[in-house]
């Protein structure tokens, strides 16, 4: 046999172990994705109830007497009267004109129930914002309905929550188009609720925003500072070598770690408040910083020496080859790691629950003082719940949790193509 | 002027005598003086006992075989070996009079003094001009935007590379061809106006049109700076330097004049190197 023939020869086990390793590898990538559009499917699916909400249309009368009000037209309308108005009985009497038929004390019990505890409030608002609507013609709004009705309308499932009675009222309203699903704004307007129709991510969501502002702050001058001190500048001596063995083991300390940390050192030695984004936010950092940290390092490592070696010869400052030109060329490096840093922040939800981000907040946070939760916390509460329109929420929250991962991600790759157009 | 080195230190290699330099290796007057020079990279050393003088407005071309320690000695000259860690230099070394070594040299000043253009152009990834006006900008040489504009329009001439880019000053430097790119570099390091211009294989990865325009370019410079050349042409070293130094491993085996050098070596290693039986 000569050489081509033992090449020959040699070369179909050759392509054969190719052609079995390109099979492993598309299975792998293809098990992979099958399991990612599952996930998606399942989650999608699951939380597009979450985005509409079933309304129901009342006339709701205006003249002084359904109000309440004094009828002499000369008594003007204070703002104290219009406070004292008793909204949740307006409603219910909106309601009793539209079912003149259910004169029972148990039908008008179920039918108060069609409608959510929210719509007093709604309507209540209307007034103090527009007075001059008191004295006018009846109004036309819609209003939300309570989540069992909303459940039931919208995905056409009999639950034991709503009565013989009420099925009734529902395709009466249904006949006479007064019942409707719509697009749900109060998702993304409002804060936690205990009812699920009411209960919006605005506080998780911003919530979660400032304390990402805070990790940002706090992780990326200090992870980048560190990183360049420790690669331009540290002498090379145990201390260094054991200060970069500490770093790479924190990061893969369990995040719990940090938030017990955190609770010890922010909250009962620095007698900061609890459930703050600007803990929850300092706590994230500690978890973020070896991310940014061995990233950024391995950036600026990666500048090639000839750019160091022209700054030089030109008679450059270390200092000055460093931020003139090490620093610009690793900023795509830089920035890549920061922002898997913040995407891993954004996720974590143990070390928050040890400050006690974990708390039922209401109100929308206003600065990195105010208490909040965070969407992940968000979820884990929600996914806690038992009202079954929670089910939907948390869903729901995954999906705007996901996105606000992908925006970020985004957000790298922009960026790194623009500092990369840069250079 | 022809003096011998004292220093036997070394034990003599089978390949000649290695004990010292013969030729014409120092000069009265020389811009940068260099005795008896140990280059080690820890345990490893790369110069033996380097005695050289480096004349004024002059070109002095080093060559020798790969890894006799050419950039190694070149390199010393600038202190850029200060960035290797593990790379010692002792033996002594004069600018004009003044010890490179000394504490109180900066090697910021003596790097804008002696200024380096390096094998591979390594232009920044920076617009043309900002690669030219950077050197001048740090040391604070322009007082106004409009004297950096004349610096770079001088440093680019006198490379030889305005008129090719003068429609571009705005362009990156590494969209020049890797020719423009390599007088970029050279225009970048006249910009400094240092006294002494250092160039490891500055053509080595040029074309022979390339190569020739840089050549040329560097005769004209001779006029104004001292410039070390390191190459792996003898045509180049014959063409551009008046004085040659031979090294092999690590020592300076011959210098003198080019002419000299090239039609009457006097050691058999130079001979050989030069007429192509090793190296
Ligand atoms: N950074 C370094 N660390 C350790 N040893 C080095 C280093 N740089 C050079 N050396 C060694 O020093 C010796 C001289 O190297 P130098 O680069 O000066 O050779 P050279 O003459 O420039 O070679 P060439 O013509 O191939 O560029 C070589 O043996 C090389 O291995
Ligand atoms: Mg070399």
């Amino acid at each position: 046999m000569n050489n081509t023939e033992t090449v020959k020869a040699g070369l179909k086990k050759r392509y054969a172990r190719e052609k079995r390793f390109q099979f492993y590898g598309k299975a792998a990538v293809m098990s992979g994705f099958v399991f990612l559009i599952f996930l998606l499917f399942d989650i999608t699916t699951k939380a597009i109830p979450a985005f509409s909400i079933t309304e129901i249309l009342l006339e709701v009368p205006m003249d002084r007497s359904s109000l309440g009000l004094s009828t002499d037209t000369s008594v003007s309308i204070d703002d104290e009267a219009i406070a004292a108005i008793d909204y949740a009985g307006l409603v219910k009497k909106s309601l009793r004109s539209q079912f003149p038929e259910a004169t029972k004390r148990k039908d008008k019990k179920l039918l108060y129930r069609l409608m959510s505890g929210s719509a007093e409030y709604e309507l209540r608002q209307l007034i103090i914002d527009d007075p001059g609507l008191i004295d006018g013609e009846p109004l036309s709004i819609w209003f939300k309905a309570d989540d069992d009705v909303d459940t039931f309308y919208k995905l056409k499932r009999n639950t034991s929550r709503i009565k013989a009675q009420q099925v009734e009222f529902i395709a009466s309203l249904k006949t006479e188009s007064r019942i409707r699903t719509a697009l749900n704004w109060d998702f993304f307007t409002n804060g936690d609720s205990r009812e699920p129709e009411q209960a919006g991510i605005k506080g998780a969501l911003l919530g979660s925003f400032w304390t990402l502002l805070v990790t940002l702050m706090v992780s990326l001058p200090v992870g980048i500072a560190a990183a360049i001190y420790l690669e331009e500048f540290a002498p090379q001596n145990r201390l260094t070598d054991f200060i970069e063995i500490n770093i790479n083991n924190l990061a893969a300390v369990p995040s719990i770690v940090f938030g017990l940390l955190g609770l010890a050192v922010f909250i009962n030695f620095f007698g900061m408040p609890r459930s703050v984004p600007l803990v929850g936010g300092l706590v994230l950092s500690l978890i973020t910083l070896p991310t940014i940290i061995i990233s950024s390092r391995a950036a600026i490592k990666s500048v090639p020496p000839s750019l160091r070696e022209a700054a030089l010869g030109l008679g450059a400052s270390h200092m000055q080859m460093v931020f003139h030109h090490v620093l610009p060329q690793a900023m795509p490096g830089v920035l890549t790691g920061a922002i898997i840093g913040m995407a891993q922040a954004l996720g974590e939800t143990a070390p928050l629950l040890m400050i006690g981000m974990v708390a039922f907040i209401v109100d929308v946070p206003d600065g990195v003082l105010d208490s909040a939760t965070v969407l992940p916390v968000q979820i884990f509460l929600w996914a806690d719940s038992p009202e079954s329109a929670f089910t939907a929420l948390t869903a729901a929250t995954i999906l705007v949790l996901l996105a606000f991962l992908t925006v970020m991600n985004a957000l790298a790759i922009l960026l790194r193509n623009y500092f990369e157009r840069q250079r | 002027m022809q003096q011998r080195n004292k220093k036997t230190a070394s034990p003599s290699l089978s390949l000649g005598n290695f004990a010292s330099t013969i030729g014409e290796n120092l000069l009265n007057d020389a811009k940068i003086s260099t005795r008896d020079v140990n280059v080690s990279y820890g345990d490893k050393q790369a110069i033996y006992d380097a005695s050289l003088d480096i004349g004024r407005n002059q070109v002095i071309a080093l060559i020798g075989p790969s890894g006799c320690g050419k950039s190694t000695f070149l390199r010393c000259l600038n202190r850029m070996n200060d960035t290797i860690g593990i790379c010692k230099v002792s033996g002594k070394l004069m600018l004009d009079g003044e010890d490179i070594y000394a504490k109180k040299m900066d090697p910021v000043l003596l790097r804008a003094r002696v200024g380096m253009v390096f094998q591979k152009p390594n232009p920044f990834p920076k617009s043309i001009y900002d690669n030219v006006a950077y050197g001048p900008r740090i040391h604070g040489l322009a007082r106004s935007n409009a004297e950096v504009d004349e610096i770079v329009i001088t440093s680019l001439e006198k490379a030889g590379l305005f008129e090719e880019v003068k429609d571009r000053l705005n362009a990156p430097g590494t969209s020049l061809s890797g020719g423009q790119q390599q007088r970029l570099c050279i225009a970048r390091t006249i910009a400094v106006s240092p006294e002494v211009i250092l160039m490891d294989e500055p053509a080595s990865a040029l074309d022979p049109i390339a190569t020739a325009i840089i050549e040329e370019l560097i005769d004209e410079l001779r006029q104004n700076y001292t410039i070390v050349i390191v190459t792996h042409s003898m045509q180049q070293a014959a063409r551009v330097s008046q004085r040659t130094a031979y090294f092999h491993m690590g020592r300076i085996v011959e210098v003198g004049d080019t002419n000299r050098i090239f039609t009457n070596p006097r050691h058999e290693m130079t001979e050989n190197y030069i007429t192509g039986k090793f190296g």
